[in-house]
């Protein structure tokens, strides 16, 4: 998507909170595929997760990391996963619902079909 | 073996569903805590219990958070990976934004 759209429209994946560490709650789908960290206990240490994260995933887009007091993932109620898109008026056009049921980039694809930039290209 | 009365299987149905009842009240208040705390508790619950409860309307429900489309997105200045620049939400105004918000695991 960000292929297709990055021209029109800005991406950034905000890297927050680990949603299964294996100090928390584990998971059997991580296990198998070998993603496994401990919950980050420092900056230091969500840096380097994020890192890992963002290399792994092969992530194209910019990444920014919420502060360690999950100040943006609060405000945004993004965990564990969660998708927005924001006007160029800087107000919410789509907000997904929580993941990871609600983590749906269709419908996200949708929305930015729908934004007047899109039409504007054409 | 003699078999049980009308009021020993009401008993039983009405205990079992208070303690049902008990559970869905505790995953409900867990799922409004901080994720950490939400995780730690939620390791604890065995798999087959996970059938026992709507987690994904639950889920939905609390985790819905107060922000409505048309709503103007709080702004942040967040560093990004490679500590080379930080991104300012308001200073990306002119181009739509999407967020990707996630973790690894």
């Amino acid at each position: 998507m960000y292929e297709q759209f990055g021209g029109q429209v800005q991406f950034y994946a905000v890297y927050i909170l680990e949603a299964h560490p294996t100090d928390v709650w584990q998971m059997e789908s991580n296990v198998k595929d070998k993603v496994l960290f401990a919950s980050p206990k420092n900056e230091e240490e969500r840096e380097y997760v994020a890192g890992a994260c963002v290399r792994k995933l092969g992530i194209k887009f910019p990444a920014v990391i919420d502060g360690f007091d999950n100040t943006t993932e609060k405000a945004y109620t993004g965990w564990p996963d969660r998708l927005y898109l924001i006007g160029s008026d800087g107000k919410v056009l789509y907000k997904s619902k929580p993941g990871p049921f609600g983590f749906k980039p269709e419908q996200l694809e949708a929305a930015i079909k729908k934004l007047p930039e899109m039409r504007a290209g054409k | 073996m003699r078999k049980p009365s009308k009021r020993t299987l009401s008993t039983v149905a009405v205990f079992l569903l208070l303690v049902w009842g008990g559970f869905l009240l505790m995953i409900g208040w867990a799922m409004r805590q901080p994720p950490e705390k939400f995780g730690r508790v939620m390791s604890h619950v065995p798999g087959p219990a996970f059938l026992l409860f709507p987690f994904e309307t639950m889920w939905t429900q609390t985790r819905a958070g107060t922000m409505e489309p048309g709503d103007a997105a709080p702004d942040f200045r967040l560093p990004t990976l490679d500590h080379k620049s930080e991104v300012e939400l308001s200073a990306l105004r002119g181009k739509p934004v999407v967020l990707v918000f996630g973790s690894y695991t």
